[in-house]
């Protein structure tokens, strides 16, 4: 629970004919996680163009499943073979041509989707143009005096365009706008030998012009107007149909090969996965390379051996030091819930203190004393009962994180904000205030050592032993920390900084700056600047870190403050005002500010004590495996 | 963190190699040559020259440039540090343009992958989606979704309308200088000066290629170029775009601009001399009094010039060109 599981490096070794059926049995088997540039070490690239053309189909395959309806994963058989190379090119040529027919309907969509979309546009343009004492057929006619297009661009270019006009002699009137388009009238002088295109060349076309098509009639007959955009709506809905219809179509034709399609590029997808990273090739042999947990490894031996008698061969070692080795973690069923308080910022490494179980009981501990009250955590815990959907994996949080509320609101005395209902284990957050701030910097240099402590254990696990004694988030920082914290005190108490604090301090300080000056690059210059930046840096976030749980306190009489204000208001109304304000505002305290204390408990575990201890850099463990439903 | 940042500017100064060491490298022998890149800090490079490195020059350039730029933005928080990302956005603007290049040239995944710059955590579009497009429409649609959305807008707009390649990178460049543009007038850090030396270069080499090499008409390549600039305001661009040859361009640019030209004749003269030009006023920018943010950014260019200047000098021996020949090209000769 505190770490990751045992990991072995294995490579198995196998015909290269035979490679498909051992990475489906690897992925059925489920606890082999391919890793390791095995093709540089050991010999050619094996399956690149089996990946290339995985990845390709499966791209093909997604977008056609996005565009016309999902439709489920047939059952894989238990005895079902991976296709080969050249089953899955035809599988891919297959699906390029099903989403050439596909594309044609949905770019025609998109196509009828803007032409709607500018009709509803056009309606109201024409009924301007109509009242315009202009007569827009004359201003477009060929033999005019004037070069004259009516059209639309993007509101955003007009300026710019007006600007380029001008250059070529053109005006340019805008008369409408709708949304982000505008409709213009632009017009030159017109030459006899057509210079004034060859004037603008594509300048309309660069400022994303479209010539917006002008009824001859309009003028004369404004219903023309209104006709014409009627039966374009006639057209485009035609459009629509038939290419519902054509979408339908494809859709039944295809479809059952499509169920097939969807199991072939289910079995051919851990071959492909594997060639990615651990698969290379030595004559007629195939190598897997990858990450196997120690115990899991006598049965994928046992499952090899029973499928391919004999012709596999696996070879398992320990990871060597400095191998980035991914993390198997694994957790009680009643840890689970909580996992992504971690997961949130980042996996540990293999090796590393897994902090999800203190980080659980931290995150509880400081949500409860933000949030301390019997009722609004009883409420918040019923809540959280039933929540469902995709907020269901959050529903256990929240009951937690509730019941840590209704704990403290005992340890408070405090039941929706009414503070004389019950007698308190302790006391009021008001009562003494002092008493409270202390107690959240106490528990803030608590926290800060802990977390030191297990970074200093991380590094030794790591097998950076001069880290860990040496830097400042190790044993020297630790030191410089609390001995600070010590002198500091005894100046609060009077009786000054300290001969032994003083003494420590220095000798962390020194280890820590020269231990950072030498492990930066650069000219000793830089090193210097470094050192005493960094040295400086850590020492301002070690106290500004503690000081930070100072709003553990700040959260804890906020909550009451709110109650009292809550109270003040309802004291003012009627009698029924008087509940009505006690209900709505015990609403407003748990949904909002239980919201509000749910984000600082998080982001006092996340940068107060994650980033110290914990990169968040490691590698999951992802092994092979089938994909056998949607889910 | 202003202090923070100044010192590290200076600290970084001495990564920039002066002309005459990186000239000296066109004559290093072979073998002394991974060596004396080592020394340089550029190991990255070094690697790369004894070729067991398969990322391209150009990438490991790129990868040398931004982890400068990761320990720059360290201090830097708010609109600074978003200027300073929008600079190196430029690389995923350029990783945009092969994509699109890729899709017109029906190239595969695996071989657009390659010609991809790797950003590694700098970057914010998913390739790996985006190559699997199976034509430009559906990738600019795909783009539309992205960050990118501002930039690519127009572009599809106007690709759609004309199917023209030259149309998508031209719309591409000019709303990155845009929005740069407006990112560092809004930040008010005195980036005045290395911007006018950037902006306007690059405005008058468009000018130049839209004009007279590609026979644009004035009216479209005075919609191309970033009419919110610096020394080259609206209105004389306005007159420049309408005059017959380059002689008669130069002619009309204001005196800060002419000075460095005068005598040039050729596109790629100009572009070489307004280069070097704002190379000199960037090491003097570098060199002290301005603001940390304008001296970060000094750093940024000169390093970018300098590695590309190596670039030039480290494939050009590759290539076994003629010792004058690389050069030239490095801007040595």
């Amino acid at each position: 629970m505190f770490r990751a599981r045992p990991m072995l490096k294995v490579e198995l070794l196998c015909l290269a004919s035979e490679a498909q059926e051992v990475a489906l049995l690897l992925a059925r088997h489920g606890s082999f996680g391919p890793a390791g540039t095995a093709g540089r070490e050991t010999g050619r690239r094996l399956g690149e163009g089996y990946r290339e053309l995985y990845l390709e189909a499966a791209a093909r395959l997604d977008k056609i499943l996005e565009y016309c309806g999902d439709n489920e994963l047939a059952p894989i058989p238990d005895d079902a073979v991976a296709p080969n190379e050249r089953e899955l090119a035809a599988i891919n040529a297959q699906l390029s041509e099903i989403w050439q027919a596909c594309s044609v309907c949905y770019e025609r969509e998109l196509r009828v989707a803007e032409e709607k979309q500018r009709l509803a546009m056009l309606r109201e343009t024409y009924a301007r143009l109509s009242v315009l004492a202009v007569d827009p057929t004359r201003l477009l006619r060929r033999d005019g005096l004037l070069d004259t297009r009516v059209g639309q661009i993007p509101a955003t270019n007009l300026k710019r365009l007006a600007d380029a006009l001008s250059v070529a002699g053109y005006l340019i009137k805008e008369f409408d706008r709708a949304g982000d388009q505008a409709f213009v009238v632009v017009a030159g002088p017109r030459r006899a030998d057509g210079e004034g295109r060859h004037r603008l060349g594509g300048l309309l076309t660069q400022a994303g012009w479209r010539d917006l098509p002008i009824p001859p009639e309009l003028r004369t007959d404004p219903s023309v107007a209104a006709r014409y955009i009627e039966d374009e709506e006639h057209r485009l809905e035609a459009q629509v149909a038939v290419h519902c219809e054509l979408r339908q179509r494809n859709w039944r034709q295809f479809a059952d090969w499509l169920r097939q399609g969807r199991v072939a590029l289910a079995l051919a997808r851990p071959l492909a996965e594997a060639s990615e990273l651990g698969l290379s090739g030595k004559g007629r042999l195939a190598v897997f390379t990858g990450w196997v947990p120690r115990s899991a490894l006598a049965g994928l031996r046992a499952a090899l051996e029973a499928r391919f008698h004999g012709r596999c061969v696996v070879q398992a070692r320990a990871p060597e030091a400095g191998e980035r080795v991914p993390s198997l973690l694994t957790y009680p069923a009643w840890l689970r819930p909580f996992t992504g308080l971690v997961r949130g910022y980042g996996v540990p490494r293999y090796g590393e203190f897994d902090p999800t179980l203190p980080v659980t009981l931290g995150y509880l501990l400081l949500f409860g004393a933000m949030f301390g009250d019997v009722g609004h955590g009883t409420v918040l815990a019923a809540g959280g009962m039933l929540l469902h959907g995709r907020l269901a994996g959050l529903r256990w949080v929240v009951v937690a994180a509730g019941l840590a509320s209704a704990g403290f609101g005992l340890v408070y005395g405090s039941v929706f904000g009414y503070e004389d209902w019950i007698t308190p284990l302790w006391q009021s957050p008001l009562h003494d205030p002092a008493r409270l701030l202390e107690l959240a910097v106490l528990f803030g240099v608590a926290f800060i050592a802990a977390t030191l402590l297990i970074n200093l254990y991380n590094r030794l696990a790591a097998g950076r032993p001069a880290d860990a004694l040496l830097g400042g988030g190790g044993l020297a920082g630790l030191l410089l920390y609390l001995a600070l914290l010590a002198g500091l005190w005894g100046l609060a108490e009077g009786g000054g900084f300290g001969v032994l604090p003083a003494l420590f301090a220095a000798v962390a300080w020194a280890a820590m700056t020269a231990w950072i000056g030498l492990e930066s690059a650069g000219t000793s210059g830089e090193r210097l600047v470094v050192a005493l930046v960094e040295g400086l840096e850590t020492v301002i976030g070690l106290f500004a870190n503690t000081l930070s749980f100072l709003r553990v306190a700040a959260f804890g009489l906020n909550h009451v403050a709110l109650a009292l204000a809550v109270f003040a208001i309802a004291d003012g109304m009627g009698s029924v005002g008087h509940g009505v304000t006690l209900a709505l505002g015990n609403v407003v305290i748990i949904v909002l500010e239980g919201a509000i204390v749910a984000i600082q408990a998080l982001r006092l575990m996340y940068y107060e004590g994650f980033s110290r201890f914990f990169a968040g850099d490691g590698i999951e463990f992802r092994p092979l495996q089938l994909v056998t439903s949607d889910k | 963190m202003d202090v923070y940042l100044d010192t590290r500017v200076s600290l970084f100064k001495s990564r920039l190699w002066p002309a005459a060491e990186v000239a000296d490298l066109i004559d290093a022998a072979d073998d002394a040559l991974p060596a004396r890149l080592e020394r340089r800090g550029l190991g990255l490079l070094a690697r790369g020259y004894a070729d067991d490195d398969p990322r391209s020059l150009e990438a490991r350039i790129v990868a040398i440039l931004l982890d400068d730029t990761r320990v720059l933005l360290r201090p830097l928080a708010g609109a600074a540090r978003q200027f300073m990302l929008y600079w190196i956005e430029r690389f995923e603007v350029s990783n945009v343009k092969s994509l699109i290049r890729a899709r017109m040239a029906g190239d595969s995944a695996a071989a657009t992958a390659a010609r991809l710059l790797d950003l590694g955590d700098f970057a914010r579009l998913d390739t790996e989606a985006l190559m699997r497009a199976e034509d430009v429409a559906e990738l600019l649609r795909r783009l539309e979704r992205t960050t990118y959305a501002e930039i690519v807008r127009n572009a599809r707009l106007a690709f759609e309308e004309s199917q023209d390649p030259f149309i998508l990178d031209a719309t591409l460049d000019r709303a990155y200088y845009d929005g740069l543009i407006r990112r560092a007038r809004a930040l008010d850090a005195g980036l005045d000066g290395l911007m006018a030396d950037l902006i306007d270069r690059i405005n008058l080499v468009w000018l130049l290629r839209y004009r007279f090499n590609y026979g644009l008409p004035p009216a479209q390549v005075y919609y191309l170029l970033l009419t919110s600039g610096y020394r080259l305001s609206p209105s004389l661009l306005r007159v420049l775009v309408g005059r017959d040859d380059i002689a008669a361009v130069l002619a009309g640019l204001p005196e800060a601009l002419a000075r460095p030209l005068a005598g040039a004749g050729t596109i790629a003269e100009i572009a070489a001399r307004l280069e070097r030009h704002a190379f000199d006023r960037a090491f003097k920018i570098l060199a002290g009094g301005s603001q940390a943010l304008v001296r970060a950014m000094a750093y940024l260019i000169l390093r970018e010039a300098g590695l590309r200047d190596l670039r030039g000098i480290l494939r050009g021996r590759r290539l076994g060109l003629p010792v004058d020949d690389i050069r030239l090209a490095a801007g040595v000769a």
